[in-house]
């Protein structure tokens, strides 16, 4: 995509969430929660890439990568659901690819004004 | 007389684990239209809360799923919210496009019910386990 149509300048954004769930077999659950009642039962795992790329005119200006991962134990009194796992993924990896933006700034627009 | 009441056991156990198990036809691929993707969401055969058949929606749809039985949801593309609740709650928010999808229910223990879970698959391991479920009817 381009912030105008007849711009020069192209964004391309790609994010991908993967999921890993650990849960402890449920014999060992049952016999942890009579014991440890607040123990953790499993663990629910995001992990969420993100890629950015810039270009002026088809040439390539800016390649940005992030990963994070995110992870939140489960247990018999809480549980945190996917989509907020998946929300804190993906503010992280996009806060990562800001933070990463932010530090090239001076010389995109450098890079940019040269080809004005 | 042990033996007897070895094999009455044995006779009311599997009854019991029978009668929680979901009765239907075995898996079978759906089709769907065009700019549609289907959200398979199946739930593995377990003892464990078979008791218990909340109510998965996804979308604008809403299934009780038996335990080893498995759902197709066909949803317009785009993004589909899909939601259990029990003593706790899960959701999960699919970007949908057109392709297939797989969520396993599953139950974990809580303080009074089981906590129902809705965990995103990779398609490889959801293709193998899903066979093994039947059509919720």
């Amino acid at each position: 995509m381009s912030l105008a149509d007849n711009s020069p300048i192209t964004f391309s954004y790609r994010e991908e969430l993967t999921h890993e769930e650990h849960h402890v077999p449920m014999i060992l659950s049952a016999i942890e929660n009579l014991a440890f009642s607040s123990h953790p039962t499993g663990e629910y795992v995001v992990t969420a890439f993100a890629a950015l790329s810039i270009s002026n005119g088809g040439q390539p200006i800016g390649d940005y990568t992030a990963q994070t991962r995110i992870s939140r134990p489960y247990g018999e009194y809480s549980q945190p659901t996917h989509k907020e796992l998946d929300d804190a993924a993906r503010a992280a990896v996009r806060r990562e690819i800001d933070r990463k933006l932010d530090a090239e700034t001076t010389r995109l627009a450098a890079s940019l004004g040269e080809t004005e | 007389m042990k033996s007897h009441l070895a094999i009455v056991a044995a006779a009311g156990l599997a009854l019991v684990t029978a009668g929680c198990a979901a009765q239907g036809k075995p898996f079978e691929p759906v089709n769907a239209p065009l700019n549609h993707a289907i959200i398979y969401v199946y739930r593995p055969y377990s003892y464990n809360s078979s008791l218990l058949h909340p109510a998965v929606q996804c979308g604008s749809e809403s299934v009780h799923i038996r335990p080893g039985a498995y759902h197709a949801f066909v949803v317009p593309a785009g993004r589909v919210t899909c939601r259990v609740e029990g003593e706790t709650a899960d959701e999960v928010d699919i970007d949908a496009e057109p392709r297939i999808y797989y969520l396993q229910e599953r139950f974990a223990f809580g303080v009074l019910s089981g906590h129902p879970q809705l965990n995103p698959m990779d398609s490889d391991e959801a293709q193998t386990e899903i066979q093994s479920c039947v059509q919720q009817p």
